[in-house]
């Protein structure tokens, strides 16, 4: 089959009649380049040949992202892959003509090459505002110093780097969203750059290395997401923050501490979250909470927290009372994730019920969603369930998932049981 | 004042309206919560109190005409209302945009003069997706582009930018048509030499008779690239460079067939591209028929190349099938050195002017 050649009708010669036709090259520059910019970047360099309008607009659009669409083969040469990524970015820098705004660098095969550095610097002189970095193989990559004198930056997110800003490094003031995941960064310099970013609102931290003590000053943060291993979290100045969502990666063993520090964590944590609507304690944070002193219920209720998610284990006496005290303290309650820790069996089962001892009827009273799963069914999960449903009087739908199907039956010929205040509730049960 | 009137008997049924006018002057009016869902309709209404009866209707940007405002107000009276999903408003979405390319250029143009972002990020992602992937062939048919780049132009940015082996290949047929072409130059040039014996020096002919008497197509090309080197030197703009030039637009049939309106732009194209071709012809000369493809080849290893070359002699083989035999008898005429016209049927095929009936 042969190819065939596209024979046009009228004569093609840019005549009026083409230039009516064409209503696409003559779009306003901003439409133009929202258009390019969700193109992969070849398809908008290949843009220029199309024809004489279009051969640099290409060049003007303020957003470039080199990703794994890129280039089009996969090999297990590093070198050429490296050559070839670096002869595209380099080429595409250079023949780029305006300002740049969000740089996004995300090869899975690309390593921290210095070539890195020089094109940093390239956009930092170009008054950038996005920066996304990520390293997905090899050793942390350090960010030359150019990076910290983006004045204009206002998101940026590295993925597998090692930061170290310059001396003379003031902070970004116009900085409102950080995101730092697998990361190598030294206490004081976490807390100088949170710190130094007045306008930061959302703050991600996951798998870091170098900060045991994690002091968060932020006015203005709203989001604030964390994950890793640490020993000590307390916020300073963040009566704006609404969502947060915390975990620790490590468990910690309660005996050690309790000698030395019997402060309350909980009443430490929650002391400057004034405003908090979503909060996920997730891995091993309960524990953490739950070390020191734990009231039955919090001075300053949360009144804004509207969704709470905990990782618990119902086994646990300490974690089960830092939860009580929450669940206390929320009176406006509306959704609610209990999410099971599979922990090796304790060796005793308690006889006493836990949950039957709290009478306090007015706990749920705007609970309408719950979910709890990863339970095995055994009596310490069947209380907590037992004493939800009989204390949530306009539940609308709980929804149970077992870890695995061992004692199913059980399990459910319990649930089926349990007395229900809400005469709307729906009990959905998940398979494992 | 009937509107007046109603107002008094039935104020229930009245809602607010807003008066707008389109360039083609037809004023219509509208929902006031629709039209005030774009930010340029709110402006006027707001700040400069227009819009509220038929003699103050809004003037409304030319991009919007009759057709696209009824989309746009189509558009808007769904999202105004606030009780629904994202889900409902995805869904509708989807359905909306699909409409010709044509009118969805004109709608976003529409929808971006009266700053109705939502509807502008819209179509432009719909713009981006009917793009992506596509060659450049194929984006100039949808959108009705001009194929007005020189090649030298269309190769510039993309050598080493993307490094796609059919930009590859497409280099290699070009130069390779290059070469086909001066060849057929060159043979033509013996024929018409022939009637210029005249330019060469009394030595030149007593060598040439004198000379070695290898193979004789071997000698007769060189002795025709010697003449044809001096006689470049002495006329520049020799009409032979005119006719390579006007043939070298030919190649980029890859996409189209020759015809009289390519040729007669390619003698308006310029001089940069004579310039051009001065130097490529240099290069041939010099380089002894060998194809210089070194600049255009990066670090291709023998096999390779040979196989591209395979593959590109199919490939021009395939596209341009008659394209040589084509090239012949336009060169036998050559004695009337203008390019020769061709013309399109109405079905499109093409029909070559013998020489007879050309006047």
């Amino acid at each position: 089959m042969s190819i065939v050649i596209k024979q046009r009708e009228p004569s093609r010669l840019p005549s009026k009649t083409d230039a009516e036709f064409d209503r696409i090259s003559n779009l306003p520059g901003h439409v133009i380049y929202q258009i390019l910019s969700r193109l992969p970047i070849r398809d908008a360099v290949r843009s220029s040949v199309l024809s004489r309008k279009w051969r640099y607009k290409w060049a003007k659009i303020p957003c470039l992202v080199f990703d794994n669409h890129c280039l089009n083969f996969s090999s297990q040469d590093q070198s050429f892959i490296k050559n070839k990524l670096v002869n595209i970015i380099d080429h595409v820098l250079l023949l780029h003509n305006g300002p740049i705004h969000k740089f996004k660098l995300s090869h899975r095969d690309l390593l921290g090459v210095t070539d890195i550095d020089r094109w940093i610097l390239c956009i930092s002189r170009s008054s950038i505002k996005e920066v996304v970095l990520e390293i997905w193989k090899g050793q942390r990559y350090k960010p030359p110093s150019c990076l910290f004198n983006c004045q204009n930056l206002v998101h940026l997110e590295l993925f597998n780097c090692l930061l170290e800003p310059p001396l003379m490094f003031k902070g970004f003031k116009n900085l409102k969203s950080l995101d730092l995941q697998h990361i190598t960064i030294t206490q004081d310099v976490f807390e100088k750059l949170v710190s130094s970013c007045p306008s930061l609102e959302r703050l991600t931290l996951m798998n870091f290395t170098g900060v045991t003590h994690l002091v968060i000053d932020a006015p203005n943060l709203q989001f604030f997401d964390i994950g890793g291993i640490f020993e000590d979290v307390s916020f300073l100045n963040t009566v704006h923050l609404s969502y947060v969502s915390i975990g620790l990666y490590v468990n910690i063993d309660n005996e050690e501490n309790d000698a030395r520090d019997n402060s309350s964590k909980l009443l430490r944590f929650f002391v400057n979250l004034p405003h908090i609507r979503r909060l996920e304690i997730q891995s091993y944070f309960l524990k953490y909470l739950a070390m020191g002193y734990v009231p039955s219920r919090l001075p300053n209720l949360c009144v804004d927290l509207n969704h709470l998610s905990i990782r618990i284990d119902f086994d646990d006496l300490e974690e089960n009372t830092a939860a009580l005290c929450l669940l206390r303290s929320c009176p406006n309650l509306l959704e609610l994730e209990m999410l099971a820790r599979p922990e090796e069996q304790s060796s005793m089962e308690r006889s006493t019920n836990f949950w039957e001892e709290d009478h306090w009827s007015s706990l749920f009273a705007h609970l309408r969603l719950v979910k709890v799963s990863g339970i095995s069914g055994v009596k310490s999960d069947m209380d907590f369930i037992k004493f939800l449903l009989s204390n949530s009087p306009v539940l609308e739908q709980l929804t149970v998932k077992p870890a695995s199907q061992e004692g199913e039956w059980e399990l459910m010929k319990e649930l089926l049981r349990f007395r229900r205040a809400s005469i709307y509730a729906e009990v959905i049960y998940l398979d494992p | 004042m009937s509107e007046v009137d109603m107002a008094v008997i039935k104020p229930e049924m009245m809602k607010s309206y807003i008066w707008l006018q389109t360039a083609d002057g037809s004023i219509q009016q509208v929902e006031q919560e629709v039209a005030m869902f774009c930010p340029m309709i709110c402006h006027e209404v707001i700040q400069k109190g227009m819009g509220s009866s038929k003699n103050y209707a809004i003037s409304l940007p030319q991009r919007v005409n009759p057709a696209m405002l009824s989309l746009i107000l189509d558009y808007c009276r769904f999202h105004q209302v606030p009780g629904r999903s994202n889900k409902e408003r995805k869904s509708f979405d989807e359905k909306f945009i699909r409409m010709d390319t044509k009118r969805l250029c004109e709608l976003t143009s529409a929808a971006d003069s009266l700053q109705l972002k939502p509807l502008v990020d819209l179509t432009s992602r719909a713009l981006a997706r009917i793009i992506e992937g596509k060659s450049p062939e194929e984006i100039r048919e949808i959108f009705h582009l001009p194929d007005d780049l020189t090649e030298e132009e269309k190769l510039e940015p993309l050598k080493n930018t993307t490094d796609d082996p059919r930009i590859r290949l497409l280099n290699r047929l070009y130069a390779k048509k290059r070469k086909e072409l001066k060849e057929r130059q060159k043979l033509k040039n013996i024929e018409v030499e022939e009637e210029r014996v005249d330019d060469r020096s009394v030595d030149d002919l007593l060598s040439f008779i004198n000379g070695d008497n290898g193979d004789s197509k071997g000698i007769k090309n060189s002795k025709s690239k010697k003449k044809n080197r001096r006689r470049k030197d002495q006329q520049k703009n020799t009409s032979a460079n005119e006719a390579i030039k006007n043939h070298n637009k030919e190649p980029n049939g890859l996409n189209q067939v020759c015809c009289s309106a390519e040729v007669g732009q390619t003698v308006r194209a310029g001089v940069g591209a004579t310039s051009n071709l001065h130097d490529v012809e240099d290069d041939i000369f010099d380089n002894k028929n060998e194809l210089d493809d070194g600049d255009i080849d990066d670090e291709i290893d023998p096999a390779l190349k040979e196989k591209i070359d395979r593959e590109v002699e199919d490939f021009a083989r395939r596209l341009n099938s008659d394209w040589p035999e084509r090239m012949q008898e336009i060169l036998s005429f050559g004695h009337e050195r203008k390019p020769v016209h061709f013309s399109l049927n109405g079905n499109g095929s093409l029909r070559r002017y013998a020489n007879s009936e050309q006047r």
